[in-house]
């Protein structure tokens, strides 16, 4: 018995059958009976004697691993130790194995030749004289205790031997299933909601939004200050609110401030949920909003938002592509979100695109099956488009050109169709409108005057003249562009600087900017007017962008 | 007799020795002078020493009939198999002189010793088909499963016994391959809290390691107890004897007790709270005898509340609401429980002067209290002794009643106490010295110290094994410590040597505390017995015996009239001091109990452990009454409040919890008939007022100081 205890004690990982699957069905194999047979000389042990010692060794070792979770217990441990399986032999009256420590969790080599594998303890020869000689070990510490105060009246002091807040922060989430910043959040954007007087949003506001933001607090971690948190407070609803002043306020916090980057997960999902709740309801007015908090977050250096785009990417997506953004498409002007949008998609994918994340193709894939999609509707297109536009001409050449004549023919289908409505007609011009200027800036590229209007057409289809006409009027402006320089002697002005929109400048500046650069229409301008109906008819502003901005805002990229 | 069998040597000669101190000890309790040593007790039983357990069973040996002879063949057979070979001609001349033919051929002998054990086994002997087990079973499951929805969880109790007896009798009868089929197939469906049992279980394959499992053991020498509703029972045993399956109703008939009640079944969940013992419920009859859980008297003692208060005097408001609660303190003291025991029931040591100090400070003390519950409560201030460079070698602690001291048991078999106080531990003058002083003298507790030796910690060797439990005598002069080396100590904390070496128990005790008026300690360890002892007497005065498994926990009620054991069969029991009859029996735990504390008033019960549940158990009405859930490991400790409004515990998982107990009490429906019935009753209230995180430390013990400040002491695992 003693023997086979001792046999136990050396719970080789091969000295169990591996067939095991559950843990209650562990048992000692007869090879290893065989084995430890051999080395104490009796050769040829039957199989039938074998199996009964392998059973009777696995009961044995059971029952003593047992009885030594009984002393582990007592001893108040989680972890059984050698000494509990000591202690065990100790009350079944076997000599425990005396000296049994090691360093290593399992001290067992493997080894194997022959045809047999073989577990073992590696025991090394030590010399006495060097034990002897050795220097002597560091005197352990004694015992001591130490008092503190670990809750005075209910709260635990934040001292170095309670543990910190935060673990206790995570524990209040868990215990309670929600957490309270994204609350927060949401109280955000209702406040919001019931600034702009849209009853119609504050009515329809799905309680599912409220409970899908819960399941997603895991993420947050760590626990923002009480300034913190007053801070996220009045960005969030400045960012959203009435006050085009405020918001040009917070928004310069956005994206000046350097000490963000602990809220930057609250903020990304203040966008997503944001994004999600309004492009539901076609709040252009807010989603405009959320696009520029984005812009403001990426424009800010000392934050990275790599960590987040999982949640930016697809609010950003939705703005460019979303088949529909606002309560009219014919009038209202959702064309410049689209547009915005897609130039922070471009502006994501230079900076975090990478051959490992691979976003950049992600994105354009998106947009191609947009594009290919004869289901989806003309807006999304023009999003579709309009964000491979902004990826570069190389792009637009690849993925859009060899769609040309289809979306020639779809346009002129519908702007022939007897049933034209205003909806369809607004998006079929835009859509033209930007596939001329985008594939005709290619196309200009690819081919030598003379550009002939049936070579075009041939080519493109229904698109080809037109695309022929602007060719024909980009090659004169170049020219004369070219003369002027040569007779003045100079360099391009720069001309990006100016016809940019400046999307961060205050409300008083953009007005001087509005003036002093007629061909810069300001899109924080624009918007501010577009967030008070009442003051100014939705058409109008349709007119003054339509007329002003389209070619400026994409001179930029 | 045949238990002789499973107890190794040590221990049956303790069950020899119990009988004959038994009738002594009444007079023992009774006679408060020690000198008057009854004859039994002075006898020493030393574990080895064959001359004297010749002397203990020489008083048998007289009584001998002709059915003795039987039991003295098996002692004999006992004495021969442990090699005692003086003890058995000892015995054999005793028993000649008595004219009783013992020296027949030893074959004889072991014949009957092989006898006995099979006769005990043979209950399993059965001739039936081994495969028709797996039908039978199928049978009693579609019982289950047909039964109406009342019925089902009640019938569902029959599962598990059945299950594990069936194997048994299929492993008896050497149908290894069968019982393991029979395992595999049914052991999935069975309650989870049984997995731990079924693995035990599972490693019994062969008839052979059936004998001197203690596990098994349990499990066949007791009838598992199911509890019934009678229409379940009908049921029951209409569906058997339609189905004419003798199989299953033998199992029942000899292995399962069925504790039938009156009334309406009841539901899973109250099934499921009182489910999880090592042989079931307890049986309504073991839980009948009144108990007397009101707290004694205290005696009347001129308690000068008037005169020091320096510092709160000058206030006249405060002095006056002062007043008004002095009065509430002591018109609450003067009044006599109805539920008290005689204070002569259970003899207590006579007050002594310094006793009388104590208690006046007590009441002042209290007068001082905070108040953790009701309407006006404030949330506890917890205050942390935290054991730096212990690397989880600490396994016990204790703190003083009035929290001036603090005793650390130790991994290395060392005891440690420290002082908590600016005081230092010092120790009593030469034998020289002391005869020097002026005995008379109202200093002399204080000129009897040493000045010199005065330090924050002093140092206990004595113990050869893991120190397994302390208790600081309410005097703070005594210690006892149990250890893994079998022995309880008690320790003089005056002189700081060991005082006496208690040998009775010779597994390692789990255990051990001092009673409330001091005098008397408990001990209870791994031989399934606690014992009571008296510090002047080396031998116990009563023994505690019927748990199945270890006792892992003991707790003196603050009467002194009852003891609260936990053990590893899962199940809590609480014992009469008087009789040391068990007089409650309270199952519910799923894995063993590791605590208890006894609420203030007496009247509860509340016991945790290791399936980090804490329950509460109500004395006067049978029933466990509230169960708190949120410990996430082990729970090691519990305390109530002083006032017993609250009840705060700590384990493993690194937290202290504070529970509203308070509430729980009033939360409790006298008038719900399930509980007049004794069916636990659960409600999902959450009782938790407050949860303190420690940095890496369990928490080892916790202590409410008289003022109501939370005391806790953690040991700190270095993250390593």
């Amino acid at each position: 018995m003693c023997n086979l205890a001792l046999m136990a004690e050396s719970k080789t990982p091969g000295f169990w059958t591996k067939n095991c699957e559950k843990s209650g069905l562990a048992a000692v194999s007869t090879d290893s009976i065989k084995a430890a047979a051999e080395s104490i000389g009796i050769s040829q042990l039957p199989d039938q004697v074998s199996v009964r010692l392998a059973n009777e060794t696995t009961f044995r070792i059971k029952e003593i691993f047992q009885d030594s979770l009984k002393f582990c217990n007592h001893r108040k441990s989680r972890k059984l130790s050698c000494q509990d399986i000591d202690n065990a032999l100790k009350s079944k009256n076997i000599e425990p194995l005396y000296g049994f420590v090691s360093k290593d969790f399992i001290p067992f080599r493997f080894s194997s030749g022959g045809g047999r594998e073989l577990h073992f303890v590696e025991e090394k020869e030590l010399d006495l004289n060097d034990i002897i000689n050795a220097p002597l070990p560091k005197i352990t510490y004694d015992v001591a205790i130490k008092a503190h105060w670990l809750a005075i009246e209910g709260v635990q002091p934040s001292i170095p031997e309670n543990p910190a807040p935060e673990k206790q922060f995570s524990i209040d989430i868990l215990k309670k299933g929600e957490s309270k910043e994204p609350k927060t959040g949401i109280k955000a954007l209702k406040s919001c909601h019931v600034q702009n007087n849209n009853p119609l949003i504050s009515a329809k506001k799905p309680d599912s939004s409220s409970t899908s933001l819960v399941s997603l607090k895991p993420q947050f971690t760590h626990e923002l200050s009480v300034e913190q948190q007053l801070y996220y407070k009045e960005i969030t609803e400045a960012a959203v609110g009435s006050s085009e002043a405020r918001r040009a306020e917070a928004l310069q916090s956005l994206a000046t401030d350097p000490g963000l980057a602990q809220m930057l997960p609250r903020f990304s999902t203040f966008v997503s949920e944001g994004v999600r709740v309004n492009v539901v309801q076609n709040n252009l007015a807010l989603l405009i909003y959320l696009m520029r908090m984005v812009k403001a977050l990426m424009d800010n250096p000392t934050l990275n938002l790599e960590k987040y785009l999982h949640e930016m990417i697809p609010a950003m997506m939705t703005c460019v592509v979303s088949r529909q953004l606002c309560t009219r498409p014919d009038v209202d002007n959702h064309w410049a979100l689209r547009d915005y949008a897609a130039r922070l998609m471009a502006q994501i994918c230079r900076s975090f695109s990478t051959s490992t994340n691979l976003i950049q193709s992600r994105i354009t894939g998106t947009f191609c099956k947009c594009l290919h999609d004869d289901k989806s509707s003309l807006a999304a297109r023009y999003g579709s488009v309009a964000g491979l536009a902004e990826l570069g001409p190389n792009v637009i050449q690849s993925l859009a050109l060899p769609r040309l004549r289809v979306e020639g023919d779809r346009i002129k289908n519908i702007l022939e169709s007897p049933l034209l409505n205003a909806i369809d007609r607004t998006a079929a011009e835009h859509l033209r409108g930007l596939l001329v200027k985008h594939c005709g800036h290619v196309i200009k590229g690819l081919r030598q005057p003379p550009d002939l209007s049936e070579d075009y057409s041939n080519e493109y289809g229904y698109l080809g003249p037109l695309i022929c006409q602007h060719i024909t009027k980009l090659r004169e402006q170049e020219a004369h562009k070219s003369r002027l320089l040569a007779s003045a002697g100079l360099n391009r002005p720069a001309m990006g600087i100016g016809s940019r929109p400046s999307l961060m400048s205050t409300g008083s500046s953009s007005s001087q900017q509005n003036s002093s650069l007629s061909s810069s229409p300001n899109l924080d301008h624009q918007f501010s007017l577009n967030s008070n109906p009442s003051s100014v008819g939705a058409s109008s502003r349709m007119t003054f962008y339509g007329s002003n901005s389209k070619t400026s805002m994409f001179d930029g990229s | 007799m045949a238990e002789l069998q499973h107890f190794s040597g040590a221990g049956s000669v303790e069950t020899v020795n119990y009988s004959s101190t038994l009738s002594s000890t009444e007079q023992d309790l009774s006679s408060q002078d020690s000198s008057q040593v009854p004859e039994a007790a002075s006898a020493e039983v030393e574990v080895h020493d064959s001359s004297d357990i010749t002397e203990e069973t020489s008083g048998p040996i007289k009584l001998v009939a002709e059915k003795d002879q039987k039991t003295l063949f098996a002692v004999l057979q006992f004495l021969r198999k442990n090699n005692l070979g003086e003890t058995v001609n000892a015995l054999e001349q005793e028993a000649e002189k008595a004219g009783v033919k013992l020296k027949g051929d030893p074959a004889s002998g072991s014949q009957l010793s092989t006898d006995e054990v099979s006769s005990l086994l043979s209950a399993y002997s059965n001739e039936a088909d081994p495969s028709s087990y797996e039908d039978n079973y199928r049978l009693l499951q579609q019982c289950i499963e047909t039964s109406l929805d009342a019925h089902k969880c009640e019938l569902a109790q029959l599962s598990y016994p059945v299950f594990i007896h069936m194997y048994l009798v299929l492993i008896y009868n050497h149908h290894e391959t069968k019982a393991k089929s029979f395992f595999h197939r049914f052991s999935g469906v069975l309650e989870d809290f049984h997995q731990n049992d079924l693995s035990q279980l599972s490693a019994v394959t062969m008839k052979s390691q059936m004998e001197g499992n203690n596990f098994i053991f349990s499990l066949r020498s007791n009838k598992y107890v199911v509890r019934i509703s009678q229409d379940s029972n009908d049921m029951l045993k209409r569906y058997l004897e339609e189905k004419n399956k003798p199989l299953v109703q033998d199992i029942i008939q000899s292995h399962i007790t069925l504790d039938v009640f009156e009334g309406l079944p009841r539901t899973r969940t109250q099934i499921k709270a009182s489910a999880g013992g090592l042989c079931g419920e307890a049986r309504q009859d073991e839980n009948k005898v009144k108990v007397f859980y009101g707290l004694l008297k205290e005696p009347d003692i001129d308690i000068p509340l008037e005169d020091d208060d320096d510092l709160d005097d000058s206030q006249d408001g405060s002095s006056k609401s002062k007043k008004r609660k002095k009065k509430e303190f002591l018109s609450k003291k003067n009044k006599a429980d109805p539920n008290a025991p005689a204070l002569t029931r259970i003899p207590l040591p006579e007050i002594k002067d310094a006793d009388k100090l104590e208690k006046i400070n007590i009441a002042k003390e209290s007068l001082k209290r905070v108040r953790l519950g009701g309407m006006e409560r404030v949330a506890p201030s917890v205050c942390c002794y935290t054991f730096t460079n212990a690397f989880g070698t600490v396994t016990a602690v204790d703190i003083s009643d009035d929290s001036s001291l603090l005793a650390a048991g130790f991994q290395d078999s060392h005891i440690r106490v420290w002082s908590l106080t600016p005081r230092t531990l010092r120790t009593v003058k030469s034998a020289a010295e002391l005869s020097l002083l002026d005995k008379e003298g109202d200093d002399i507790f204080e000129r009897m110290m040493d000045d010199c030796t005065g330090v924050e910690s002093k140092t206990l060797f004595g113990h050869s094994g893991t120190v397994y439990a302390l208790s600081i005598s309410p005097c703070r002069t005594l210690l006892v410590s149990s250890s893994e080396d079998g022995t309880v100590r008690l320790w003089s904390l005056l002189t700081w040597t060991n005082l006496v070496v208690y040998k009775g128990h010779v597994w390692p005790v789990w255990g051990t505390q001092f009673g409330p008026h001091g005098h008397y300690f408990v001990s209870c360890g791994q031989d399934k017995v606690a014992r009571l002892w008296v510090t002047d007497h080396h031998q116990p005065v009563r023994m505690f015996a019927g748990h199945l498994s270890d006792v892992d926990c003991i707790a003196f009620h603050h009467n002194s009239n009852y003891i609260a054991t936990g053990s590893s069969d899962r199940s809590v029991r609480v014992w009469d001091v008087l009789n040391g009859n068990c007089v409650r029996v309270f199952t519910g735990h799923k894995k063993p109990v590791l605590c208890l504390a006894w609420s203030p008033d007496g009247r509860y019960l509340a016991s945790a452990g290791v399936d980090t549940d804490i329950l509460i158990w109500d004395i006067a009405a049978k029933v466990m009454v509230g169960m708190f859930k949120g410990h996430t490991a082990a729970v090691e400790t519990l305390a109530f409040s002083r006032d017993g409004e609250v009840l705060a515990s700590g384990g493993l998982d690194n937290t202290v919890k504070v529970w509203d107990f308070q509430q729980v009490i009033w939360d409790i429906d006298t008038d719900d008939i399930g509980m007049q019935r004794g069916h636990a009753t659960i409600t999902d209230h959450n009782y938790l007022l407050s949860d303190f995180p420690t940095k890496e430390s369990p928490i080892f013990h916790l202590h409410f100081t008289r003022r109501n400040l939370l005391l806790s002491v953690a040991s700190f695992l270095n993250p390593s």
